[in-house]
């Protein structure tokens, strides 16, 4: 088990590896000179040239791409060119909110799609499970800056239920904290249902074919028993897989949902950074990314194990 | 009472049963009226006022920094900072004295050393700064509290260089802060303004706060723009970043925010029919639009290509494009100077108005041998205002036969490529869309897009001996009447070397919850003397 | 390891919906031709009627009572829907209904083509990769690392590479989309080679191109044409999110993102502009995805049975 876990974060090595170049290499060819940006409107020529060799812009692309790494490996990812602020203390400002977004959205999630998919399982071709998947295929075809704008103008606005936009931290309460994430996290979760809904009606169907759940139901096992003890935890594999996969999706979702809900999360922040070509912050932001969605899939691998004693490694 | 108060009712109700807290609601209301939270035009993405020109910085560091003197609502430099000054008859040694008590953020007195310093950074980027640089003989401190600045040369618009309100402003900062490199941002913000920048709790592109800072010694006259007393009457004012105007109109209809620079005009009746909503023209001076051509290569390099673009363009598409169906907030522009200000003139401007005559200006266009050569359009999509002229530029050059190469991009893109002075094909480009705030407009000291030295010039670098030989006169003129003289010649020969083509002179709303009380008209908002009741 | 797991790899993220592909495939076989299959599969043929009614207004455009899309009327702006304007005009006078039938074509040609291109590119690095042991290595921690990227976050930071225009979001999306395709075909011919059938071919010495134009392509066909679809589906509502950033199709031309965006601020005060490109996008996608889980029902049996 230890020397699986092991391997496989040894095994993730060449592939942050690939991320951080080709991160490196697209800034490195993307149009428009930093140098530029930073002078300003009033700088001369000079001045640019001045700013272009402290930044390190003149070097050639290995020496720069080489330095670097060297300071990601001593945890430094650089400054921020328009903010002059520490890239890490950056996205150190924003983690909050979107792991706070992540996080409840994963719950609504797993909340309202597995039972979802689960009924849809059980009452298989019956009108329940044609309406459930009639609304997973929809919850796939909405735009979710259009989800969020309905959200907000029916629940915030007219009804005056939840605020429109903004965030705020745990620490001033539970409530507060939540009463924020509510319509982002319905927007945001809106294809992630969907998906989640279906990849475990899929399984589920896959499982209530299996011989022992016949002799479960001939035991006598009450349905939900069957449905929910003994089904759902053989279906578990495809649906905790789905489920971290879906973190990339979410992670591109966070990016249109903390714009229309003015969350101040990483979303935002990589728009911004992108729209002004802020080489520092793209690279510390992708480089975060890649290595949480790496990070997520491997203990997913390693939940294969409690959920699937089946699986040895 | 409505619902979500009853909601967070409950919910109090349920964290006190909890954790038997007692009065937390309370004590969040008091802070809340003591908070003025405030959706500006942009995103404070960095806060250097000397080294970044935006007005969004421009507008933060009014709060913190203070400077010498101070523009008011009639465009004269008041004292501020200083207490007097002393100009020797050949007007080239001044002489100032600043007021007694003025203390940094960091505790330290406010002295001449820290002047010296920061004017010297100033200088090296403002371009009135760099004119006062090019004639200095010497800047020195005398005493704590005395400077002076010695010139080769008189230069008459001294106190109007240190109190205008365009950026890059003469904001003085303690000396250590600014030594550092005018073309490398500060890193430490502390001035001797009215209110205190909270770094720790700044959030580029989402946040940043300002507390009142208790030691600010305000001057004993009513406040004007940058001029006069400055009062600070709350306890913190909350800047939230909102990418989003349907956001931040539901936020301000929801009570969430107190203050919305900028609605955009469509959204301004939504605004207007909420009972808890004040709205009026946030800065009288407004704005003109600009569309701004490359004078380096064809086809803008030839006067009567530029001329065509004048003839066809309708200032009334574009502004209606800004502006919406609210007559009220634009006007037609036959020039360059702000409206209803001292100098403003329409000398010259016949070729802007009346009706439009395309087929003169196809003529005119084939004249100048264009045929059919891409004409390559910065447009940035991230601003309102350039994506509405862009769009009606497309349909304009389409209607006079140009091939039209749109750039769609941003802000920032447009910022760097416009300063690329290689062809059109090569990275560099033949127009682009930007605005300048009215203020920047109301003469030729601050207004740099006017200027037509060539090289020397503002992108495109336009070339008009005319426009630059007024722009002398009017540097060196006497009084009033010899300063419209000078600008009646210069717009003409502005318009008719087509300098820039102006799209207009358009206003904008400001949008405040009935709750706040002072909020005032002027260049950039002002946040003195403005109060909240809960 | 048993049977019944799924490589985490092996499965492609965001819209797969079969999680056990490989082993339960038979070469594809239709029996009851075209119209028994839509008579069996509602579903496919729902899907594929809408999806034909939005291919033909797109060809059908001009004829359908529209007007220059991009012809500006700053006079007449956000009118609502009327007689005149169908479904009103944007906030330069434009009208939404031509904008909109316009704005068809420019996001099916992004969903085919991507759906084209991305499954062309990953059926080549994914069969590369099945086959040629030293190439997998590399490429497969080359797609892992690209994988690794939001396919969202890495189609903006392509575009804000280059300018904006149809062709570089076709190419920006198709690149971020290529990962998965591939993934899924290596894993499909992957399961391939262990099949009895294959082994026998093998034994046969049966040449590699014969054994995969033989056995392996036909049965990577199936879960292809799945896949393929929902990268359409998924394609478009990127296109629909890049234009809403502002990177993606330029703005002169009219795309139903586009069209959004521009109507965004106004949802409150005019919600038509917002609504009839969005209903528009979501009926669109809605019949790419019918289409898709009717053709998987169709072509996995075992899938069928169950429902």
């Amino acid at each position: 088990m230890l020397s699986y876990i092991l391997r496989r974060i040894v095994a993730t090595l060449p592939v942050m590896a690939i991320v951080a170049l080709f991160v490196f290499s697209l800034l490195y060819i993307a149009p428009g000179d930093p140098a530029v940006v930073i002078a300003g409107d009033q700088a001369s020529p000079e001045d640019v040239e001045r700013i272009r060799q402290s930044l390190g812009l003149d070097r050639p692309f290995l020496v720069q791409f080489g330095s670097w790494v060297w300071r990601i490996l001593h945890g430094d990812l650089g400054t921020s060119i328009f903010t002059n602020l520490p890239v890490s203390a950056m996205i150190g400002q924003r983690l909050g909110p979107t792991l706070s977004l992540m996080i409840v959205t994963l719950l609504l999630t797993i909340v309202v799609a597995v039972p979802l998919g689960v009924v849809a399982a059980w009452k298989a071709g019956s009108l329940i499970d044609r309406v459930i998947m009639g609304f997973a295929v929809f919850g796939f075809s909405l735009p979710v800056f259009v989800v969020g704008y309905m959200l907000a103008y029916i629940f915030a606005l007219e009804l005056e239920w939840l605020p429109v936009q903004g965030y705020t931290p745990l620490t001033q309460g539970f409530w507060p904290w939540l009463e924020n994430l509510i319509l982002p996290a319905i927007a945001l979760g809106c294809v992630y249902i969907a998906l989640v809904a279906r990849i475990t009606r899929a399984a589920m169907l896959e499982v209530l074919q299996q011989d022992y759940i016949r002799t479960a139901k001939a035991k006598g096992l009450g349905q939900g028993g069957i449905l929910f003890i003994h089904a759902l935890k053989n279906a578990a594999v495809p649906i905790v897989t789905v489920i971290g996969i879906g973190i990339a999706l979410l992670i591109g979702g966070a990016v249109v949902t903390e714009s229309v809900f003015a969350i101040p999360g990483l979303g935002r922040l990589t728009i911004d950074a992108i729209l002004r070509r802020d080489y520092p912050v793209i690279q510390g932001i992708v480089l975060l990314f890649s290595f949480v969605y790496v990070l997520v899939n491997l203990m997913i691998d390693v939940t294969y194990t409690l959920v699937d004693p089946r699986i040895r490694y | 009472m409505d619902r979500r108060t009853v909601l967070k009712g409950l919910a109090g109700a349920g964290s006190l049963a909890l954790t038997g807290g007692l009065s937390a609601p309370a004590i969040a209301q008091g802070a809340a009226a003591r908070t003025l939270r405030f959706v500006p035009q942009a995103n404070l993405a960095n806060f250097d006022p000397i080294w970044g020109t935006q007005y969004v910085v421009r507008n933060a560091a009014a709060m913190v920094w203070d400077t010498l003197y101070g523009i008011d609502s009639s465009f004269q430099p008041q004292r501020q900072m200083v207490e007097s000054e002393e100009v020797t008859d050949d007007g080239t040694t001044w002489t100032f004295k600043l007021r007694s008590g003025l203390k940094f953020h960091d505790g330290a007195p406010v002295l001449s050393k820290d002047v010296v310093a920061s004017l010297t950074r100033w200088s090296a980027r403002d371009p009135m700064g760099l004119m006062i640089k090019a004639l200095q003989q010497e800047l020195t401190a005398v005493d704590d509290r005395t400077f002076k600045w010695v010139l080769k040369q008189p230069f008459p618009k001294m106190l109007y260089a240190l109190g205008k309100n365009n950026s890059p402003c003469a904001f003085i900062m303690p000396e250590r802060i600014a030594q550092t490199d005018p073309f490398k941002q500060i890193s430490e913000y502390v001035g001797s303004g009215p209110l205190k920048f909270a770094k720790s709790e700044w959030v580029p592109g989402a946040k940043a706060v300002f507390e009142k800072f208790a030691d600010y010694s305000p001057r004993q006259e009513k406040s004007s723009w940058l001029a006069g007393g400055k009062q600070v009457m709350v306890d913190r004012v909350e800047w939230v970043i909102m990418p989003d105007p349907a956001t931040a109109a539901a936020a301000l209809q929801n009570g969430e925010i107190d203050w919305w620079e900028n609605p955009i005009a469509d959204l301004v009746p939504v605004l207007k029919k909420n009972k808890n909503i004040s709205v009026d023209i946030g800065d009288p001076l407004g704005n003109i639009g600009s569309f701004r051509m490359n004078f380096l290569y064809p086809p803008f390099n030839d006067v009567k290509a530029r001329r065509a673009v004048l003839m066809a363009l309708s200032q009334e598409d574009y502004m209606r494009a800004i502006v919406g169906d609210d007559n009220s907030l634009w006007k037609s522009l036959p020039g360059y100077f702000t409206p209803d200000t001292p100098l403003y003139t329409e000398v010259g401007g016949e070729i802007l108005k009346g009706k439009r005559d395309l087929d003169a200006a196809k003529k005119l266009l084939a004249e100048s041998g264009y045929s059919g050569q891409p004409v390559t359009c910065l447009v940035a999509q991230d601003q309102p205002i350039t994506k509405a002229m862009g769009d009606v530029t497309a349909d304009l050059l389409k209607k006079l036969g140009m091939n039209v190469d749109f750039v769609a991009t941003d802000w920032g893109t447009v910022g760097s490529r416009r300063a690329q002075k290689t062809p059109p094909g090569q990275g560099g480009w033949n127009m682009f869309h930007t605005w300048h705030a009215g203020a920047d407009c109301v003469n030729p000291a601050p207004y740099t897009a006017i200027r037509a030295n060539g090289d020397k010039a503002w992108f495109g670098w336009p070339t008009s001996a005319g426009t630059e030989k007024e722009v002398t006169s009017w540097f060196e003129a006497k009084n009033l009447d010899e300063e419209k003289a000078a600008i009646g010649r210069l717009n003409k020969a502005a318009i008719d070397d087509v300098v820039y083509a102006p799209t207009g002179f358009f206003l904008s709303y400001t949008a405040w919850r009935k709750n706040v009380s002072g909020v005032t008209k002027g260049p950039l908002p002002l946040f003195w003397g403005v109060s909240k009741s809960a | 390891m048993t049977d019944t797991t799924v490589n985490p790899q092996s499965l492609p993220a965001g819209l797969i919906l079969a999680p056990q592909l490989p082993d339960i495939l038979r070469p594809v076989k239709i029996r009851r031709g075209f119209i028994g299959l839509l008579r069996g599969h509602p579903t496919v043929a729902i899907g594929g009627a809408l999806l034909l009614t939005l291919v033909l207004i797109a060809i059908l455009a001009p004829y359908l009572g529209t007007v220059d899309p991009t012809a500006l009327a700053p006079a007449k702006r956000t009118r609502a829907p009327s007689a005149d304007f169908w479904f009103g005009t944007d906030v330069l006078g434009r009208d939404v209904y031509s904008r909109v039938l316009f704005g068809a074509r420019v996001s099916l040609t992004v969903g085919l083509s991507v759906a084209i291109f991305a499954s062309a590119a990953g059926l080549a690095i994914g069969m590369i990769s099945g086959f040629i042991r030293w190439a997998d290595g590399i490429l497969m921690r080359f797609m892992d690392g690209l994988m690794s990227i939001p396919p969202i976050l890495l189609a903006i930071a392509l575009m804000a590479l280059t300018r904006g225009s149809v062709g570089n979001v076709i190419l920006a999306i198709t690149i971020a989309e290529i990962p998965r395709v591939s993934r899924l075909v290596r894993s499909v011919v992957l399961s391939l080679r262990e099949q009895p059938y294959v082994d026998a071919a093998v034994a046969c010495g049966t040449r590699t191109p014969m054994i995969i134009l033989r056995h392996i392509l036909p049965n990577t066909v199936a879960p292809m044409l799945v896949q393929a679809t929902y990268i359409c589906a998924s394609a478009m509502i990127t296109e629909a999110i890049l234009s809403f950033i502002g990177a993606g199709t330029p703005p002169t031309i009219p795309s139903w993102g586009n069209i959004m965006a521009e109507g965004r601020a106004l949802w409150q005060v005019k919600p038509y502009i917002v609504f009839f490109p969005a209903v528009f996008l979501s009926v669109t996608v809605l019949a790419v995805n019918l289409l898709g889980d009717g053709l998987r029902d169709a072509l996995d049996p075992r899938m069928a049975k169950s429902l």
